[in-house]
């Protein structure tokens, strides 16, 4: 089974990756990673800050190969920022397979075994992949 | 209702004074920082005991590290505290001792920057904050981001990012306080090693360690004190503020631009007055982002203007004729008074072989994670 590696941060039930965000009720504000305590923009209570799941798909922003780097994961590795398609900028991690990435490029996340938990689940998180198909 | 520090009294840096900037080593902290003190009073012609307060830009050091320092110059008593705002603590510093004196609390106190890379602790995981990546986005991947999002913007290259580091070499090496002191080409600069997108080492600040003290008065100490008038340089103004939410656009420039504006508006200047620019150029990319917020250049053209020697020293604006941060280093809590020594000497006239020629108005300029602006503007003595 998978479990997240953060679980505040998305949803590793889904099929394909789903985000965690927060949408603040009183001034629109979609925040990742999802905000508490009071919102960001305007201020507004916890209780204006409701939880939705956003799709972990969008476009590149910028990309960047890190070749120096101490402790997990080896270098080369990259990190990516997506405009994702619900709004916000979210900075994550490049699929090690992918061959490198474009502004503009529309990406999707797909599910990354991190390692295998000492009760044999799949601990998992999202990294982005160049996608071919167009949302509609 | 918010009022300008040209509201107040007006207030000048009269005594400057460095520990040269270098690798982490043995030497200890308060010997730093008693040393770039002993040199800002003596450049004042002062005593310490003439000084009345004193504010400690540090981030990286420990807790409560100023009367440990400053009683190796003789207990006098006074009010001292740390200032911590990351990577503009030294700038804030500068800040803080301006108004004391402009509010007419104190007609003299110092502005000491004191470092060593000793803790670099971030507030997130108290915040319980977390994102995807975490710590596998460092500081200079951030700068990295920014550049490869800059080159789609405006066609940049990497040679052109590299091309900053190639002048700030230039400049460090004409300064005997910077921690970086050859001059480099192009090729060196791009040489590997690789440490983030496009940027190689020498595009990357320098780790090190340094204290820089700024001593800053009123009218009636200049006065009181036979302080030489004719190398008091004016601060004009001393804008701050803090990232708001910029929906995607870059904040690093979105802050710079409305803090340069704010300092610049309040001086009663615009970009074109300014003759020497000392800023946040931790990173190459950010020397072309920040000259274009500041509006040095059309947004778009910093390269351009670069390449064509506009921001060399005898250029049309010098920017970072110390080496900037780049060259001179960024030991954290000193280089925001190392600028403001900087801009003096410039000012002054006494900046030697990397003086920008009748020098008479410049700009500092930190930025700090979090993330803070501070921009401060000083004017040659009439
Ligand atoms: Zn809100």
């Amino acid at each position: 089974m998978r479990v997240a590696a953060h679980p505040e941060l998305f949803d590793p039930d889904a099929e394909s990756p789903t985000l965690r965000a927060t949408r603040c009720a009183s001034c629109g504000r979609v925040a990742f990673p999802p905000i508490a305590i009071g919102c960001d923009v305007c201020g507004a209570l916890e209780e204006q800050l409701t939880p939705i799941a956003v799709e972990a798909a969008g476009v590149i922003h910028a990309s960047a190969t890190v070749h120096r780097h101490f402790g997990e994961p080896p270098t080369p590795f990259t990190i990516v920022e997506v405009r994702l398609d619900d709004g916000p900028i979210a900075r994550g991690m490049g699929d090690p397979g992918s061959d490198g990435f474009s502004v503009g490029q529309r990406v999707a996340a797909t599910w990354q075994v991190e390692r295998v938990d000492d009760d044999g689940n799949d601990v998992v998180e999202p990294v982005f992949a160049a996608i071919e198909e167009v949302r509609s | 209702m918010r009022r300008p520090l040209s509201d107040l009294r007006p207030v000048y840096v009269v005594g400057i004074g460095l520990h040269p900037y270098q690798r982490p080593g043995e030497t200890p902290y308060t010997a730093l920082g008693v040393h770039a003190i002993r040199g800002a009073l003596a450049d004042a012609g002062i005593e310490w005991t003439d000084v009345e307060s004193a504010y400690t830009g540090t981030a990286t050091t420990a807790m409560a590290l100023s009367r440990l320092m400053y009683r190796h110059l003789g207990s006098t008593g006074i009010p001292m505290v740390q200032v911590e705002n990351a990577s503009a603590s030294g700038s804030t510093a500068v800040r803080q001792a301006a108004f004391e004196v402009a509010a007419g609390l104190a007609d003299v106190s110092i502005a000491v920057g004191v470092d060593k890379p000793l803790n670099f602790t971030m507030p997130q995981g108290a915040a319980g904050a977390r994102d995807l990546v975490g710590g596998r986005a460092a500081p200079f991947t951030h700068f990295a981001l920014l550049a490869d999002r800059y080159m789609h913007e405006t066609g940049a290259t990497p040679e052109n990012f590299a091309q900053v580091a190639v002048k700030n070499s230039r400049n460090g090496a004409l300064n005997p306080n910077a921690q970086r002191r050859k001059v480099r080409t192009l090729e060196d600069v791009l040489e590997p090693p690789q440490i983030s997108g496009i940027l190689t080492r020498l595009q990357c600040t320098p780790i090190g360690e340094g204290a820089a003290a700024a001593i800053i008065v009123s009218e009636d100490a200049i006065e009181r004190l036979g302080i030489d008038r004719s190398r008091a340089v004016r601060i004009s103004s001393s804008a701050s503020q803090s990232e708001q939410v910029y929906d995607g656009e870059n904040f690093d420039v979105a802050l710079t631009k409305a803090t340069t504006e704010q300092a610049l508006g309040e001086a009663g200047i615009g970009p074109g007055d300014l003759d020497v620019v000392e800023l946040h150029d931790a990173f190459t990319v950010e020397e072309l982002l920040y000259v274009e917020a500041m509006g040095l250049c059309e947004p778009g053209h910093a390269a351009e203007a670069l390449m064509s020697g506009e921001f060399d020293i005898g250029g049309r604006v010098a920017v970072s004729p110390s080496g900037g941060l780049l060259a001179m280093g960024h030991p954290t809590g000193p280089t925001g008074v190392g600028q403001i020594c900087e801009i003096t000497t410039q000012l002054r006239g006494e900046g030697g072989e990397r003086q920008q020629p009748d020098a008479r108005t410049g700009l500092a300029h930190m930025v700090g994670v979090g993330a803070v602006c501070v921009v401060h503007v000083l004017s040659r003595p009439a």
